[in-house]
């Protein structure tokens, strides 16, 4: 194995060298980049399944033999690609099968939402190779959050590493995910709460990791994740809405995600549904959706009823459990109580009026429910279905199904682990470092986690909002 | 206990009284005389007899036919094996404990694919999806098991000791989370406390990993086990070598619990309560047979075990007397070392 490992080394720095950094002149620099920009396609035709054999390559991409030949040799020298399976024979010879090698490095993933933490190891195709949910309160500070995510990450490399290189860690955020201008990783510090302003959480995972670090908005990246690999897989106009203790929505219009202005598009928990109403939301309106069909909201009014004595089933679960959440009266009206079912009921109406807007707005073929408001059961499923249908025009619901995830915390990870795959593979991107052998030796990568330590150490001097173990319950 | 983890796709855990089927479901599954066929990781532990005895128990009573018991005995080509083979003998349903993770995700997929209701204990591989590739995921509380077994191992290690972790080479996602979870509650309650790891990959390898770390780490102060077949082997082990170490693990084995009721080196237990299980995962398999969608993952609250409570919670577990054995252990007989 150690020997095929130095072979492989030996054979990429001698791609390396052939194609070298580019600083020839006139008819050799054409001549590098054309061969560069013939790798890059081809790498991409056999890693997105659009050709499977050499013949495939040289029709789908109208190279040559010789050239096609020659590229998938480097290819399979920088590790990349594999022709180790026999397809099958049509008519004569069964071709050999280009293969993508997903297995050559791994990406790091992880979802942060209100109240969970999840974390999880993809290989360059972006299949899961492993998976961890936990419950995590992110009151517990920016500091208690990276190092929760550091311990999960050592251990998840602990069990899949085996020699092999991270290329990019991805972290889902409760909030818009937005490039900072002109760069391809860096991203600003995420402020989706207030003791997190300006704390170094992505300098401080590039330095650990010396990786590439991206930080998403966590609802887009649920969103991916089922457009790839769950309920809307192959749809081009779906709404996913994540329903937790905040509401909001990511829409995909004819296959591209609508991010706005400011990436902050899908904050539907900020519609209003009741302009006279008393409640103050966090985001100084009244009346917002998450007032009344948040999880909190929705918890909060469960516990008035066991309090009051309107639910004996909501009463039973405050005792044995010291508080009323989301789940427990999704339990509790599968069980019978109709204080239970009424609260989901109005919910999902509430939910689908909302939704009813943006379905006329944008007509979707799919809407896929998740959060812990969606996992609590058909009836809250059913309520909403009964609204958007209702206040939908019929053009726009014709065709429309309304689903529950499958995927649930999973999406996020799912879709996480796709962004950072679109990013490495990204058709400028790779002809940059395709001849390096790996992303992490693109200059860009380097002066982004040389620049990673500058910012982390002149931040780390602030004085810190104080930090709190926290520890959620189910 | 509340439901400390979280399920494989990150789900809030549904209690088995969600499970409950209607007198007329009743009626309706036993005149379909459904049939099922189990396969499980091993038959021979404790806690798969248990397991299986609440299964075929409980499916008995929906007149449903357990036509064949699979022993995998830990092999993920067995596994595969054997999921190929049953789903071309066609039984209504199939009810798995999942080996390895992804490298049987495949096998299983093909089962629902094949029309076959899918049931699986403890785990649902990575990559499939309730309601899609299976009906429901029946487990314990595996976050809330590891979490007993850090509370209960850290009154007997000193302050600034060092306890390890014994876990499973393999990935298996209950070993995992119990792993993750001894390891969060240490560092959240008891960060002065160093925890290493060591791993075993064979069930009945343990041994040669218990006396390299012998070895290695001669001043070691307690040990976690993630269950309690290993953790015996364990003891054997440091027997063996006149050693002595306070230990925590996981399923209230006759073994195990014997040496918990001894005063031996078992110091507490996580247990499980694997008869309940095995009536969930039959209820949630009939209720996916009637076309019923259970929730995505049904999870059985951990029992914390200590010498005080052994013998209740022996019958709790075990739904039968303790053993005249355990009883004489439990109430003043002779402590072992």
């Amino acid at each position: 194995m150690r020997s095929e490992a130095r072979s492989t080394g030996a054979k990429r720095e001698g791609v390396a060298r052939r194609l070298g950094p580019g600083r020839g002149i006139g008819g050799r620099v054409r001549r590098i980049d054309a061969e560069r920009s013939s790798l890059t396609a081809i790498l991409n035709l056999v890693r997105l399944g659009a050709a499977k054999t050499r013949h495939e390559i040289e029709v789908t991409s109208g190279l040559g033999r010789a050239v096609v030949a020659n590229r998938l040799g480097s290819l399979i020298a920088l590790g990349l690609v594999d022709e180790d399976e026999i397809g099958q024979a049509s008519g004569g010879r069964a071709p050999r099968l280009v293969r993508f090698r997903s297995d050559t490095a791994l990406v790091l993933v992880g979802a942060l939402d209100p109240t969970s933490l999840s974390v999880g190891i993809s290989d360059l195709s972006g299949r899961l190779l492993n998976e961890h949910h936990e419950a995590f309160e992110l009151g517990a500070g920016p500091a208690a959050t990276l190092e929760r995510l550091e311990t999960l990450f050592d251990w998840l490399l602990d069990q899949h590493r085996h020699d092999r290189e991270v290329w990019h860690v991805t972290l889902a955020v409760p909030g818009p995910g937005r490039r900072a201008e002109g760069e391809r990783f860096a991203w600003p510090a995420p402020h989706f709460l207030p003791a997190w302003n300006d704390y170094p959480l992505v300098e401080q995972l590039m330095l650990r990791r010396r990786v590439p670090v991206q930080i998403s908005s966590s609802v887009q990246m649920k969103a991916l994740g089922e457009l790839r690999a769950g309920s809307a897989v192959g749809q081009r106009d779906a709404i996913f809405v994540d329903l937790n203790r905040e509401i909001s929505a990511a829409i995909f219009s004819e296959g591209r995600l609508h991010r706005g202005t400011d990436g902050a598009a899908g904050l539907i928990g900020h519609t209003s549904c009741d302009d006279d109403g008393a409640l103050v939301c966090r985001c100084g309106n009244v009346g917002c959706l998450e007032l009344f069909a948040g999880a909190d909201a929705i918890a909060r009014e469960g516990t008035r009823a066991a309090v009051d004595g309107r639910s004996r089933y909501l009463a039973e679960a405050l005792a044995s459990n010291g508080e009323i959440v989301v789940s427990d009266i999704g339990i509790a009206a599968q069980l019978g109580d109709p204080v239970s079912a009424e609260l989901l009921s109005r919910a999902g109406r509430l939910v689908g009026t909302v939704l009813a807007g943006l379905v006329n707005a944008f007509n979707p073929s799919v809407i896929v429910l998740s959060g812990a408001v969606a996992q609590t059961g058909d009836i809250f499923l059913a309520a909403v279905r009964e609204a958007v249908y209702r206040r939908s025009h019929p053009l726009v619901t014709r065709d429309l199904r309304i689903v529950r995830s499958q995927m649930a915390s999973s999406a996020g990870l799912v879709g996480s682990a796709i962004a950072a795959i679109d990013a490495i593979f990204e058709p400028s991107f790779i002809e940059s470092w395709i001849n390096l052998g790996s992303p992490l030796r693109h200059p860009t990568t380097e002066r982004l986690i040389a620049s990673a330590g500058g910012a982390a150490t002149k931040t780390a001097g602030r004085p810190r909002p104080p930090d709190k173990a926290g520890n959620g319950r189910s | 206990m509340a439901i400390a983890g979280l399920g494989p796709h990150g789900e809030r855990a549904a209690p088995p009284e969600r499970l409950e089927l209607s007198d007329a479901d009743a009626a309706r599954a036993r005149e379909k005389q459904f049939t099922a066929a189990v396969v499980f990781h091993t038959t021979t532990s404790d806690w798969s007899t248990q397991a299986l005895a609440g299964i075929v128990t409980t499916l008995g009573r929906y007149s449903a036919a357990v036509v064949e018991v699979v022993d995998c005995q830990f092999s993920i080509e067995n596994q595969t094996r054997a999921l190929e083979r049953i789903v071309g003998e066609r039984p209504d349903a199939i009810i798995s404990i999942p080996i390895g993770n992804t490298a049987v995700a495949d096998a299983h997929r093909n089962v629902s694919r094949a029309g076959i209701k899918l049931v699986v204990m403890d785990n649902g591989p990575t990559g499939l999806l309730p309601g899609t590739d299976y009906a429901s995921v029946i487990s314990a509380d595996n976050f809330g098991l590891g979490k007993v077994g850090a509370e209960l191992l850290a009154p007997f290690i000193p302050p600034r000791g060092t306890a390890v972790v014994l876990g499973y080479g393999v990935d298996f996602f209950a070993s995992n989370e119990r792993e993750i979870a001894f390891r969060q509650w240490m560092a959240a309650n008891r960060p002065d406390i160093t925890v290493k790891t060591v791993k075993f990959s064979e069930v009945d390898r343990v041994s040669p990993v218990v006396e390299k770390l012998i070895d290695a780490e001669p001043d070691l102060d307690g040990m976690f086990a993630v269950w309690d077949v290993p953790a015996m082997q364990a003891i054997a082990t440091l027997r063996a070598r006149n050693r002595s170490l306070p230990i925590t693990t996981i399923d209230l084995g006759n073994e195990a619990a014997t040496e918990l009721a001894a005063g031996g080196m078992i110091k507490g237990i996580g247990a499980q309560r694997p008869f309940d299980l095995g009536a969930a995962v039959a209820t949630a398999t009939v209720a996916a047979l009637l076309d019923h969608q259970p929730p995505p993952w049904v999870a059985l609250p951990a029992l914390a075990v200590t010498r005080k409570n052994v013998i209740e919670a022996y019958q709790v577990v075990w739904h039968a007397p303790a053993p005249p054995a355990l009883i004489k252990a439990g109430r003043g007989g002779a402590t072992r070392r």
